[in-house]
């Protein structure tokens, strides 16, 4: 072999239908689950924004040849801010933290998820991301623990979607780990 | 280069002035040479070896500036930048993440590559710089084996002069055609994708059967190049237009120069098919002959020897009638007097970057296909023992979605296809045809197509 693994141009062309077809999926279910539970709120609208969003920048990051992950991490913080802002600009009722941030980092999780299944067994590339992203996931578990947050049932699954993310990474990734410690601290 | 303000800078050469002006992530104007080795790269040892070589090759160790009328060079004391390969080839050179150097040397296990944006050289002083860095890496690798010093007592004879300027002459008449080309049909693969596949043929059974034809390695070449894409691509379109074919040219065959800037130009071969069809109908007598010469295992179903025997004749004609010191001044002059023209000269850069980005969709419709072949890459001595093979590649665009180069090393000549078309088709008929004709053909590719065998 003469050249780094790409993915293949019929196999990645499948990929992306079967992504398509979750995200689709996935905007259809949050939808029908807003419209059930708390119809007053429109929040599935701003998840399916959300799968636009990482949409668009996946597709910007891949042709401008950019670090994806670093870009997916350095998004979640940004955006995370940006609806805390403007909560607290219009009087603070506490949906960012009980809703925005949360599908944020569902959002998030499932990107890294992507990442990491079509890298090509390069799985340690992106563990360092995922563990910011699994620190940044840990605060609505601890708002949820300080009882600022009314609503915690977003945020759990949140927190809980990114330790299980993590641990598939983990497992993944445990060879590539390992190889790397022995490298660095071989005697 | 001129002193000024403690930095040297220099024009672009008349080629180099279109380059930037039109580059972009979908026309790179980047082409790229590989060497694959028999050991793995060491990274230190390159880094080291690259920066030897652009000492003594400076005309590399410059960046890219602004200027009103036109863009130039300047000096540039960063260090480049060497890392593993990880995109895919002849991609767009970004000078800010490249520390401002329009090469690029990227490795990957036991091949070291450089990646030239057109706008700093053309192939042919591109393999001289390239081959530079392998005889140093080597060097520095094996220090026992080779004697560096013994290499360096030749001198590195050359300049920057702009040959084009030097050699065009003023009232020469154009030669252009009109008539557009026939453009590839078929999907575009997604997200930037370009694949690369090298067919990398034997040298002494691809020369038996170009003696067959009493054609050159280019030209035969070239005939089996527009024969597939004429079964692969063509035949289904059902287009009237000609295949068009753009082969460079390396100047310094015809004209002294030492320059390492650009100094190329090209011929533009355009196969009717149409004609050659009707032709190839008159062409029976052939049949019998052909048949004998065809592989028993060859997978080509509806293959048409008369055809291919008549885009070889003509392929051998319009060699002869447009490779002539004559008509390459020709094709030269127009091209120079167009950069030398008073009033594009004063039209201000961003301008003329907009005039050049809109017509620049137009112009290319000129052209199918372009095959750069820069022949034989020599290497000297015991150096030879370490070197696997040469690849090189160009970079494929929007209208012309493949191009073709080769160049050989040893007893090996290696085809390469980089497109960024969904399908194989053209590089598996071109396969099945040299296989038919008895030729071994070993594929390496980057994967993304699926494989040829």
């Amino acid at each position: 072999m003469i050249y780094p693994k790409k993915i293949n141009a019929s196999k990645g062309e499948i990929i992306t239908r079967i992504m398509l077809a979750i995200s689709i999926i996935v905007a259809i279910v949050l939808t029908i689950i807003n419209k059930i539970t708390n119809p007053n709120i429109p929040w599935a609208a701003l998840a399916n924004s959300g799968i636009i969003y990482i949409w668009i920048i996946t597709i910007y990051s891949i042709h401008r040849n950019i670090n994806i992950a670093g870009h997916v991490v350095l998004q979640t913080i940004a955006v995370s801010i940006l609806t805390v802002f403007i909560d607290y600009k219009i009087g603070f009722r506490g949906w960012s933290l009980s809703l925005a941030i949360p599908i944020i980092l569902i959002i998030a999780n499932l990107a890294m998820l992507i990442l990491t299944i079509v890298s090509h067994k390069k799985y340690l590339r992106y563990a360092i991301y995922q563990l910011f992203i699994l620190i940044f996931s840990i605060l609505p578990a601890i708002l949820i623990g300080e009882r600022i947050v009314k609503e915690p049932i977003m945020g759990i699954i949140a927190t809980g979607i990114s330790i299980l993310n993590l641990i598939i990474t983990i497992i993944l990734s445990a060879k590539d780990l390992k190889e790397a410690i022995k490298r660095k601290f071989h005697t | 280069m001129s002193e000024g303000e403690n930095l040297k800078w220099r024009k672009l050469d008349n080629s180099a002035k279109i380059f930037p002006l039109s580059a972009g992530r979908k026309y790179s104007t980047v082409f790229r040479i590989s060497a694959v080795l028999k050991e793995k790269i060491n990274q230190k040892i390159l880094e080291k070896a690259v920066n030897i070589a652009l000492e003594k090759y400076d005309s590399f160790k410059v960046k890219m500036k602004y200027g009103f009328f036109w863009y130039y060079l300047e000096e540039n004391n960063k260090e480049p930048i060497i890392e593993e390969e990880k995109d895919y080839p002849c991609k767009y050179i970004e000078p800010s993440k490249n520390n401002d150097y329009l090469f690029k040397v990227t490795y990957f296990d036991t091949k070291i590559n450089i990646d030239i944006f057109h706008v700093l050289t053309d192939g042919g002083s591109g393999v001289v710089f390239f081959r530079e860095i392998i005889y140093t890496y080597l060097e520095l690798l094996h220090p026992t084996v080779f004697n560096a010093n013994e290499r360096l007592t030749r001198k590195i004879d050359y300049n920057t002069e702009d040959s084009y300027l030097k050699n065009y002459m003023k009232n020469s008449k154009g030669n252009s055609s009109s008539k557009k080309a026939y453009i590839l049909k078929g999907k575009k693969m997604r997200l930037g994708a370009i694949s690369a596949i090298h067919e990398i043929i034997d040298m002494n059974d691809l020369k038996k059967e170009c003696e067959k034809y009493d054609a050159t390695v280019t030209q035969y070449l070239t005939a089996v190049l527009i024969y597939s894409i004429y079964e692969a691509n063509y035949k289904k379109a059902k287009s009237k237009k000609p295949i068009k074919v753009c082969i460079p040219v390396n100047l310094k065959k015809y004209f002294p120069s030492k320059t390492m800037s650009n100094f190329f130009s090209y011929i533009t071969l355009e196969a009717n098919m149409k004609g050659l069809i009707e032709k190839s109908k008159n062409n029976k007598k052939e049949i019998k002959e052909n048949l004998n010469s065809i592989d028993n295992n060859c997978k080509l179903i509806n293959y048409n020897f008369n055809l291919f025997d008549s885009i070889v004749e003509f392929v051998k004609n319009d060699f002869k009638e447009k490779l002539t010191e004559e008509e390459i001044i020709k094709t030269m002059s127009a091209n120079v007097r167009l950069g030398t023209n008073i009033f594009i000269k004063v039209i201000p850069l961003e301008l003329k970057k907009a005039l050049v980005r809109l017509s620049y969709l137009e112009i290319r419709k000129y052209t199918t296909i372009t095959f750069s072949n820069i022949g034989r890459i020599g290497i000297i001595g015991k150096y030879k023992d370490y070197i696997e093979e040469f690849l090189m590649l160009i970079a494929p665009e929007p209208v012309e979605k493949i191009k073709c180069s080769g160049c050989t090393f040893e007893n090996k000549m290696s085809f390469t296809f980089t497109s960024i078309l969904n399908d194989n088709n053209i590089e598996k008929t071109f396969y099945e045809f040299l296989k038919c004709r008895g030729i071994k053909v070993k594929i390496e590719s980057n994967g993304v197509l699926d494989d040829i065998s």
